[in-house]
């Protein structure tokens, strides 16, 4: 029986809930078709991150523990999935959406020789392959695609499918792995600006996001307010990440991250079409800006037209006496 | 030492787009240097003004495409290399990285750089496809760059925060536009680029021959993104429309 294979990323132990989106989607497909659904953990605690997998429904758990994986490293990552795809010849490989899984999506189908298909929102298989639909031209349109052959490797781009739990007694399978230091040929030397225990943006379910518009000291305590109040992750346009003044990976849009939470307030923000590629999927939509005829107001659901330095402190008061009732 | 910087030409998305039976109409017809390609373009003109490099630039395309080639050849570029696609018929990512693999099969090189992603398609394959064939060390999404001798460390974002890493020579990196601002040539650089050597070769002249059933991935369609409608504006006392949107954020809306 042919095997729908999800990858689930690790990070410190914890799961990414959009790689358990995707496993959740392959569940699915998988009993659609009569194929066997299986779970792929390449990670310095696979083992542990496996228990926790068992609560989400696959046929078969596959692990490779290891901890050269304890950080992202291109070349032994690409090895383990190599090796991964060679024991259990899978007709698909799914992967969530992160900068991890797109910086070795080309890298494995040029090693395997398979067709790849990179952040669909959408997708399903077909005779010889699969089929999805993906956002193109800056998210301005969707394109059908396609792709035949085996295994057809694709990242789903977070917030594509609800997570359902159903509990498993899946086997889990430790598949043998060995990674020779002088096969690495680029060293990783540091990570700077790792994100700790901030919220994570493409997961959060509120966030806040600022623009330009933000100008000073004083409009980035509100929003850091705001956020606090509503739980929410920060995120921002390139006006303020190309500035400095909020980190390069809190980037929303065709650069940066794609985000779909329940709520999303974009805050001095224009609403250029590379900024809503990251962010149209949201629920809803608030947009504060003074500009009435700003960009993002042809899609937010509440569009406050104002000054947010006059918007932002009766905004958060009343938030916050909702939070208290 | 010598940089290779892989262009494309790609249809402008600020233009005015429109969809016809599945098909994809730009009206303008207005297409550019890749963003993306634009900054690697620029990153290896700093490194080139700093340490002496040699910076030639492949683009793969229809003879219309030769504009953008200048375009890098006018912002400082030395020599182009056009590998005319027009018999190609509906290329994705692996039809690219493979025709570029044996475009740098017999070439000496210290890297490669090519953009994060291409800007019509955001697929962002092509670079480490090209990579593996090549059997180079590789390094995506670079924001940041500095050489040092032979070695190149490469800022790239990641999910954590920023990986710092070392790429050897030869190697492979994909930038992103948050790295610089790509310069825009100025006249001298315009008379010059005229003066610049270009190659220009076909796939045939590669060696490859693509026919369309190998191709593995296909675009079926094309369709209009299901629109959002605009929601209510709120215009008004700064007070009251605030504490109104609040509310029914709460009550209307449920997600507080
Ligand atoms: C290839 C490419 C990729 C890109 N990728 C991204 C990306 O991933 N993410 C991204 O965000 N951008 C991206 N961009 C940049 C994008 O095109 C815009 O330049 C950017 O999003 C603008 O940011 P902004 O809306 O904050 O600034 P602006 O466009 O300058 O808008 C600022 C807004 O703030 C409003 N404002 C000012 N003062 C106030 C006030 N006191 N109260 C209320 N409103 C106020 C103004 O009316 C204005 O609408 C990309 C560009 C390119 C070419
Ligand atoms: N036709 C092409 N000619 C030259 N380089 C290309 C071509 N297509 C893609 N590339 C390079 O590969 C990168 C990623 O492309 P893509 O995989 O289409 O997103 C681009 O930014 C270019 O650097």
């Amino acid at each position: 029986m042919s095997t729908l294979l999800t990858f689930i990323s690790v990070t410190d132990g914890k799961i990414k809930r959009s790689s358990l989106e995707v496993l959740s989607r392959c569940n699915e497909l998988a009993a659609e078709h009569g194929l066997k659904s299986a779970a792929l953990i390449i990670s310095d605690k696979a083992s542990e991150a496996s228990e926790e997998v068992k609560a989400y429904g696959p046929d078969e758990i596959y692990t490779i523990e290891d901890p050269i994986f304890k950080n992202h490293i291109n070349a032994p990552l690409l090895k383990a999935l190599s090796s991964a795809i060679e024991q259990v010849k899978p007709q698909l490989v799914a992967f969530a959406s992160t900068e991890s899984s797109k910086d070795i999506l080309g890298a494995l189908a040029a090693n395997r020789n398979a067709p790849a298909l990179a952040d669909v929102s959408e997708f399903e298989l077909t005779d010889n392959g699969v089929k999805a639909k993906r956002p193109v031209m800056a998210s301005k349109i969707i394109s059908a695609v396609e792709a035949k052959g085996s295994p057809v490797l694709l990242t789903v781009r977070s917030g594509s499918y609800d997570v359902a739990e159903s509990s498993s007694d899946a086997s889990v399978e430790a598949i043998s792995f060995s990674f020779d230091d002088a096969d690495l040929k680029a060293t990783l030397k540091e990570i700077i600006g790792a994100a700790g225990d901030k919220i994570d943006l493409s997961e959060a379910q509120t966030v806040i996001a600022a623009g330009r518009g933000v100008k000073d000291e004083e409009g980035l305590k509100m929003i850091d307010e705001l956020a606090s109040v509503l739980n929410a992750g920060i995120g921002a346009s390139r006006a303020l990440t190309e500035s400095g003044v909020y980190d390069p990976s809190l980037q929303i849009g065709q650069t940066g991250k794609v985000v779909s939470p329940q709520l999303y307030i974009g805050i001095g923000i224009s609403g250029a079409i590379q900024h809503v590629a990251g962010m149209i999927n949201s629920k809803v939509i608030v947009a504060i800006n003074k500009d009435p005829d700003a960009p993002i107001f042809e899609i937010a659901d509440y569009g406050i037209v104002g000054d947010l330095y006059k918007v932002l402190p009766p905004f958060i008061e009343e938030l916050k006496k909702v939070k208290n009732n | 030492m010598k940089i290779y910087v892989c262009i494309k030409q790609v249809p402008d998305v600020n233009a005015p787009l429109q969809i016809k039976d599945g098909e994809l109409i730009q009206d303008a017809d207005r297409n550019i240097l890749n963003a993306y390609d634009a900054s690697a373009v620029e990153e290896s003109l700093v490194l080139k003004e700093a340490h002496g490099i040699e910076i030639e630039v492949v683009l793969i395309g229809p003879e219309k495409a030769k504009e953008t080639l200048r375009k890098a050849l006018a912002m400082g570029a030395d020599k182009g290399t056009h590998i005319i696609s027009d018999e190609l018929v509906n290329p994705d990512s692996f039809v690219y990285a493979q025709l570029l693999a044996a475009f740098f099969k017999d070439k000496e090189y210290d890297f490669i750089f090519c953009g994060k992603q291409a800007q019509d398609t955001d697929a962002g394959l092509t670079g480490s496809m090209l990579a593996e064939f090549l059997n180079l060390p590789y390094a995506t999404n670079a924001v940041g760059l500095s050489l040092d001798g032979s070695t190149l460390t490469v800022k790239r974002q990641g999910d954590a925060g920023q990986e710092i890493i070392e790429l050897p020579s030869p190697g492979l990196v994909t930038c992103s536009n948050d790295m610089n601002e790509p310069r825009i040539p100025n006249l001298k650089g315009i008379m010059q680029s005229k003066r610049k050597p270009v190659d220009m070769i076909s796939a045939a002249d590669l060696g490859i021959d693509i026919t369309e059933e190998q191709i593995k991935t296909r675009v079926l369609s094309f369709e209009e993104k299901p629109a959002r409608e605009a929601g209510k504006k709120y215009e008004g006392e700064p007070d009251e429309i605030a504490r109104k949107v609040a509310q029914l954020l709460d009550t209307k809306e449920n997600v507080i």
